[in-house]
């Protein structure tokens, strides 16, 4: 028989506590519930719960449920062996994870966003917004605004859940809205076996069949002149060279997060000749003799997912790579992805934070391993090239300059569009091409090649739009997102605009930038701009930001300045 | 140096090494570039964010990093031009802009102001950021302030707990300027899993995360504001972490960790914010005396109000009491009527002179300390095989290793610094095999957890060995050079396939083969083990076990190789090194050989004394019961709490005729005391202490003692003298001198050379800083070879039945200390854990219609507590987890005396026992 000492020992003298407070019922922190970790389970299957696949499974969840709450984060962080941090973090860097906390509200069933990037703003976004606002029941409909969209030659443009809506109008919208279609629609575009029929995937066998040599494929390239089309200008055939000297495994690593404002070219070329794309990727992958190719795209182009989603798998039927060779990741909504080492952390599954260079991707990308990134309408050509010789683009000569440039050209003009044209065409080339200054409109000035490039005024007319012309203005081509402004528009205006979108999409890693933009869009704000102080800021951004967004995010301040200084 | 680079930096031209930094360079040729977000510490990498050290480089169209670009060769850089120069102060300008004013900082001299004020920066020419924008204060936590108004996210905090001490707490949430640093899902920090390691705060450049101590009521503060500062030891954990002591006023105002080699920095809760108690108002001041009129001995002394039992004496008379009341009963009784407990808590010096004084004093053996009821098994089989007690290698070397058992042990709340190690090693690609019944804090690291049934060690290890042998992955060259008893093993193995023992452990076989394969081919595995091994009546074949797994495999020895159990207090290893056990004298010196004791008599002026082996602490307790003792002198041990079966324990202390205490505080042990002789904390003496990696470091006095209370060596000297003997000692460097000729261990190792360094022995010379890994070259055996002990299944001394059908397993948790005397008191440790409470499965609780935080009965053969439920999934089902630090439920009342034969520690971690609802009366409201 026990003695029960207990008892009496609670009453005794001898007994000291504190008696300051309760002690936990729990261990530390948020306990896991047991329902959330079942939906977890449930949902993610036998999918691998490997790390880099986190951004992947907060994507099913967010599908499945409208929002990740704490409950399904702590499951997924116990299911993934990760820590809360860990996948907190992460959801709230991206922009279409809505996080709901505790006892917090969910977010209502539809979400429209309106986008606030500049050829939409000239469209009237702002007053699509407004009305919108009033219009919509907001405990059904959620209104946010968002980034650019790829969809600048319909502006204004919003996207009612993963639905897209040209020519945006409060009506039309409510019609959307009303008909609660919330799925992308997807354009007609060439399928696999079409592709195959018309000669499709001939090169990349006669690649795979030894029939060319790699050395062979590289000379191709690098005579077209091909450089990369995302912006950066860099020389394809020779990018090659230096992963391949690397030891494997080695990635291939597409980036499609096309978006800098104003771009909408690869979206272009991927809703309707996908598989171009496809095969130039996987000429790549042999070039460097690759393990895997990963995808990065953006999703804001769900339409696009979809497509590649359904051609992978043509691929794979087909027999042309081995199951799970291409590996497609989402984007989740943050503009820094496009930065290819923001994108390999991204694919690795964390906040998408851009890398100290050196050392470079080519020898230390995903997984730390040499990775070669291109962008989709480069790809795009290298299939071109293998198939139609190298003087598809080097036999095109204008104003000195070789090869062709697909301009996404959107804002003051007849027709805008993605119009191919000659890499040394002006200004005055791509306006005439687009059909000419909207009825009313007077060309006053134009942002080259996205927000990153700032804004020149209409009298630089006779400058070749191509790579290295316009750094002597202070200003680069970059991806090629032309928008044309009138002399209805505000310059101010317009790069405050600009700077708004950095403070938006700026990671926060580094000082310069993460504090720079917020500053910037205060100091441009104010009536009279203080001039020296934003010199200051520029010079401190530019030379001392971790990335090109930082680096390029005084662009349209100091060409403003420079350009419109009667403006500010 | 192969590989060399030379580059020039400010028109020199220098070398470096391959991948060393521009930053590190510069400041090797005397120029400290400014930098925020990069600290330069062990543990800690560069991360090139906050653009504060922006230099120059020829060529480059930007500025660079310092701290992040490596050197390359013919590299031109200029940390000092114009253009670097101006972007460095921009930048901190534009961090100021945002800055709480200096005159009401978190930190008035934080990093950041301080690099403000190099660059002769007082103000902002930016506009402020919105104040909505601006998190607001985190008060939650009662040991840190979070004030990330003054936060520049630098990234130190999230690096230093998901990269220096890999607790994964803190991450840098959102995206651009709003980024705010958050705990878990930005909770406040008191209600996040912070565990209060306070790696954050020591790491803060701006005063965002701050101790609270250092706070004022409006969060206004100043790190500097400290008088001086003192490095020691800390005094909770066998880790040994160095620490810098800041004091303000007769108090400890902060605490930040010193770069010993066992923590590089690092601290844990208790050694960051545990050490308020020795001001504590329950602080023993004054010698005291039983009064006459006192109540019968009991555990019923108020420790706020001990007038009701003791009176306050003078030195003179409490020693002269408490000497004459030992010395009587020697007198009459003969020396064998009186014992003593020593403490793990006191210097190498005072063990040795405790040890000392019992042996000399009374002619026997009967002297032992807590050693006996954590690493006694593991140290009797370790000295059965590889003919040493202590480490082979220390736990840091698990950086060399790649493949790491940790068994039945919890580091990351017992060696929580330790435990930074090992979740360190786990992230850089190292192998964790973990293997522990409960489900615990390294589990998330592990790549393989195997939560085996409690007590079927010996069944689960000797599998994973059948394995080996059976898969022929044994390392032969090893086992032919350095072992002895081979074929027995093999054969005794042959019984134990992972499938037969599979349904026993409750780990598959597949899983068992998969760690053998694991473990056996890794180039350097190591095997880490706490007292989930030790503390069964099967303890010493737990450990056997554990020592061949390592041989067999060539394990030991080499870098990243070795064993090591995790000692639990931070002089365990010392007092029992010091011969604070009752077989062995100073260095596992046998008492039974007659040489050894004459050497002993001879240096201690004395006669021989005895050659019996003496007895052990649990056996001390019964020898009371059966009136073979009848006095005792128990110095810093709390035998009323640490005891199995307590109430036995304590049933035997009021029995003694005479019994002297020696501690800080009025323990549950006190109670019983006829003299109480008030003693310095650790924080108030000088001494040296050796910690689990064998590392012995000086302990330096930060405070003085309160009131009357003196030094430990100080107090055994004045009542050996009474006892008569005749101590001469000054000092306690003059007792290290003196254990130095009798201690092989302590060659090479001086007074002098621990005031300037730890070392580790053994030592090969004055130079030595000590060999972290031992054995390299055969052991300390005849013929330098260990030995294989084959271990057979032992069921635990009682297994769950019809009455008592769950199973009740003890241990600590991260905030107490042992018996709680020390942690209780201490406000944040109080603060965070309040309350005794035991773990069980939430399924379990169900079941028992209990919600988590009400009160249970737990119940066994020896007795009954009421405890409140804490639901924890980490527990199994049919487990509950008892912590042995609360006196309000000691869960030693419940546990099972029963004794290993070899070891004799008793069973502490398996007793069967019954778990109810508790009776309504019990049913409190909380406050």
């Amino acid at each position: 028989m026990p003695s029960d000492v207990s008892n009496p020992e609670e009453r005794s003298s001898g007994v000291w506590k504190t008696g300051r407070g309760k002690g936990r019922s729990t261990p530390k922190g948020r306990q896991v519930d047991e329902q959330a970790l079942g939906d977890v389970r449930a949902l993610l299957g036998d999918l691998p719960r490997r790390r880099d696949l986190l951004i992947e499974h907060l994507h099913l969840i967010q599908d499945q449920f409208g929002c990740l709450s704490s409950a399904h984060l702590h499951a997924l962080s116990e299911e993934m062996k990760l820590s809360q941090a860990e996948v907190y973090e992460v959801a709230t860097f991206y922009a279409h994870f809505d996080v709901v906390r505790d006892g917090g509200i969910p977010p209502p069933m539809h979400t429209i966003r309106v986008c606030d990037s500049l050829s939409c703003e000239l469209a009237g976004a702002q007053k699509l917004l407004d009305g919108l606002k009033i219009a919509v029941d907001p405990s059904l409909v959620r209104i946010v605004r968002a980034p650019c969209m790829g969809r600048c030659d319909n502006a204004p443009v919003c996207e009612f859940g993963h639905k897209h809506i040209d020519k945006a109008s409060v009506e039309g919208v409510l019609t959307a809205v009303s008909s609660g279609d919330t799925h992308p629609y997807v354009p007609d575009y060439e399928s696999f076996d079409a592709y195959r029929l018309a000669g499709g995937y001939s090169a990349l066998l006669t690649c795979r069949n030894a029939e060319w040599t790699r050395e062979e494929v590289q000379e191709k390239i690098q005579s077209s002149g091909l450089r990369g089309l995302g912006g950066a200008g860099f020389p394809s055939g020779r990018k090659w060279a230096f992963v391949r000297a690397e030891e494997a495994p080695r990635y291939v690593a597409v980036n499609g997060d096309e978006g800098e404002p104003g771009t909408f070219k690869d979206r272009y070329y991927l809703e309707r000749v996908p598989h171009l794309f496809l095969e130039g990727m996987l000429i790549a992958a042999w070039a460097v003799d690759a393990s895997r190719c990963f995808i990065y795209m953006r999703d804001e182009y769900p339409a696009v997912l979809d497509i590649l989603r359904r051609e992978i798998v043509a691929l794979e039927d087909a027999g042309l790579v081995e199951r799970g060779f291409i590996d497609l990741r989402r984007g989740a909504g943050a503009y820094i992805c496009g930065e290819e080492s923001a994108m390999i952390e991204s694919i690795e599954g964390k906040r998408g934070l851009p890398r100290h260079r050196p050392p470079y991707v080519a020898q230390n990308g995903i997984f730390n391993r040499p990775t070669l990134v291109h962008n989709v309408e480069t790809l795009y050509w290298v299939a071109r090239i293998c198939r139609e010789g190298p003087e598809i683009l080097s036999n095109v000569e204008k104003n000195g300059r070789a090869g062709l440039r697909s301009y996404s050209v959107s804002g003051r003009i007849k027709n805008p569009g993605v119009h191919v044209l000659a890499a040394g065409s002006t200004i005055t080339d791509i306006i005439a091409e687009a059909g000419g200054m909207l009825a009313g409109h007077r060309f006053k000035a134009y942002q080259p090649g996205g927000p990153s490039s700032g804004l020149l005024p209409a009298s630089l007319d006779d400058v070749p739009l191509d790579f290295d012309t316009l750094q002597p203005h202070g200003s680069f081509i970059g991806s090629a997102a032309v928008v044309i402004l009138s002399d209805q528009d505000s310059m101010r205006e317009a790069a405050l605009n600009m700077l708004r979108f950095f403070e938006d999409e700026s990671c926060g890693q580094c000082t310069p930038c993460r504090v720079g933009c917020e500053k910037a869009v205060k100091l441009m704000n104010s009536n009279q701009w203080d001039k020296e102080l934003l010199e200051d800021l520029c010079e401190v951004m530019a030379q001392a930001s971790i990335c090109g967004l930082g680096q390029a995010a005084p662009n349209p301040i100091r060409l403003t300045i420079k350009y419109f200084p009667d403006e500010i | 140096m192969e590989n060399e680079v030379s580059f020039i930096i400010d028109g020199k031209s220098v070398m470096a090494c391959p991948g060393e930094t521009i930053w590190d360079v510069a400041k090797r040729e005397g120029n400290v570039i400014p930098s925020l977000c990069h600290k330069d510490a062990p543990g800690y990498f560069p991360d090139g964010n906050c653009r504060a050290c922006m230099v120059e480089i020829e060529g480059e169209r930007t500025l660079a990093a310092s701290c992040v670009r490596s050197a390359t060769d013919g590299m031109v850089v200029m940390t000092s031009s114009e253009r670097a120069i101006k972007s460095r102060k921009l930048v901190i300008e534009l961090l100021l802009a945002d800055q709480p004013k200096r005159t009401s900082a978190h930190d008035r001299s934080s990093h950041l102001w301080q690099i403000a004020d190099q660059q002769e920066l007082r103000t902002s020419r930016f506009p402020k950021i919105e104040s909505g924008r601006i998190p607001s204060a985190d008060i939650s936590h009662l040991a840190m302030g979070v004030n990330l108004d003054a936060c520049i996210h630098c990234n130190l905090c999230v690096r230093a707990c998901r990269e220096v001490q890999v607790n994964d707490v803190i991450g840098m949430s959102g995206r651009g300027r709003d980024t705010k640093i958050s705990f878990d899902f930005d909770d406040p920090m008191g209600a996040s899993t912070c565990v209060a390691c306070g790696e954050c705060v020591q790491a803060c450049p701006t005063g965002a995360l701050m101790p609270a101590t250092l706070l004022d009521e409006v969060g206004s503060g100043d790190r500097k504001s400290f008088e001086r500062e003192v490095s020691s030891v800390c005094p909770y954990c066998g880790v040994g972490c160095q620490l810098s002591f800041k004091i303000r006023g007769k108090k400890v105002a902060w605490v930040d960790g010193a770069d010993g080699p066992s923590n590089e920095n690092r601290l844990c809760v208790k050694g960051r914010f545990g050490f308020d108690y020795i001001g504590h108002p329950h602080r023993l001041t004054k010698p005291l005396i039983r009064r006459i009129d006192a109540p019968a001995k009991g555990l019923n002394v108020d420790p706020g109000n001990l007038g009701t039992h003791f009176r306050e004496a003078s030195w003179e008379e409490a020693l002269d009491v408490a000497a004459g009341g030992l010395s009587g009963l020697r007198k009459v009784r003969g020396g064998e009527s009186v014992a003593g407990f020593g403490s793990a808590k006191c210097s190498n010096e005072e063990a040795y002179l405790f040890q000392k004084l019992i042996r000399q004093g009374f002619g026997h053996n009967n002297v032992d300390h807590c050693t006996r009821l954590c690493h006694a098994s593991s140290v009797a089989a370790l000295l059965e095989n590889i003919g040493s007690g202590a480490v082979t290698a220390t736990f840091n070397e698990i950086k060399n290793a790649d493949v790491a058992i940790i068994i039945g042990a919890n580091p990351t709340e017992n060696h929580p610094v330790a435990a930074t190690y090992f979740k360190q090693f786990a992230k850089r690609g190292g192998r964790l095999i973990v293997m522990d019944p409960r489900g615990q804090g390294l589990k998330r690291h592990a790549g393989h957890m195997l939560e085996f049934r409690p007590g079927t060690d010996v069944a689960m290890l000797n599998a994973i060995m059948n394995a080996i042998v059976e898969e022929e992955l044994y390392d032969e060259q090893f086992i032919a050079e350095f072992t002895e008893n081979w074929d027995e093993l093999k054969t005794h193995l042959k019984e134990f396939s992972p499938e037969k023992m599979a349904p026993l452990c409750g780990v598959d076989a597949q899983t068992l083969r998969a760690v053998a394969r694991e473990f056996a081919t890794a180039k350097a595995g190591m095997i880490f083990w706490g007292m989930g091994i030790s503390q069964h009546i099967h303890g010493t074949d737990n450990a056997r076990c554990l020592i061949s797994l390592a041989l067999m495999c060539g394990h030991v020895g080499r870098p990243g190789t070795g064993l090591h159990p995790l000692r639990g207090q931070n002089n365990v290893q010392g007092a029992s090194d010091a011969g604070l056990v009752p077989m062995f004298l100073p260095d596992y010196q046998s008492v039974t050989d007659d040489g050894v004791r004459s050497a002993f008599a001879k240096i201690w002026q004395s006669d021989d004394f005895s050659a019996q082996k003496g007895l052990t602490v649990v056996e001390i307790m019964d020898a009371v019961h059966a009136g073979q003792i009848q006095g005792m002198y128990v110095l810093g041990e709390n035998p009323a709490m640490s005891d199995p079966d307590v109430g036995h324990a304590r049933e035997a202390l009021s029995k003694l005729e005479h019994l002297v205490v020696q501690d800080i505080f009025l323990t549950e042990t006190a109670n019983y005391a006829d003299v109480i002789l008030p003693a310095s904390a650790w924080l108030e003496k000088t001494g040296t202490v050796t910690n689990t990696n064998r590392q012995v470091q000086m302990g330096r006095p930060v405070l003085s003692p309160p009131g009357e209370a003196r030094e430990d060596w100080w107090i055994i000297r004045e009542l050996a003298a009474r006892l008569g003997l005749e101590w001469t000692y000054t000092h306690p460097r003059e007792v290290f001198e003196e254990m130095k000729l009798t201690m092989h261990s302590l060659d090479n190792i001086t007074w002098d050379r621990l005031e300037r360094e730890a070392v580790t022995y053994p030592s090969l010379s004055p130079e030595d800083p000590g060999q972290a890994i031992v054995f390299g070259d055969g052991f300390p055996r005849s013929g330098g070879r260990a030995r294989f002990t084959p271990a057979s299944i032992v069921a635990p001394a009682e297994t769950p039945d019809e009455n008592y059908p769950m199973i009740l397993t003890t241990g600590r948790q991260l905030e107490h200390w042992h018996t709680g005397s020390m942690s209780r008191r201490a406000s944040v440790l109080d603060w965070a854990e309040p309350e005794a409470n035991a773990s069980l499965h939430p399924q379990t609780l169900r079941k028992l219609q209990v919600d988590p935080g009400e009160m249970i009965t737990i119940e066994t053969r020896r007795g009954r507590i009421t405890i409140m439920a804490r639901a924890d999934r980490a527990v199994a089902p049919d487990m509950v987890f008892v912590p042995f630090a609360y006196v309000e439920a000691a869960a030693n009342l419940l546990t099972n005396p029963q004794l290993d034969p070899y070891g004799k520690i008793p069973e502490f971690k398996f007793s069967a026992c019954r778990v109810e609802r508790a009776p309504s009366e019990f049913i409190v409201t909380p406050i």
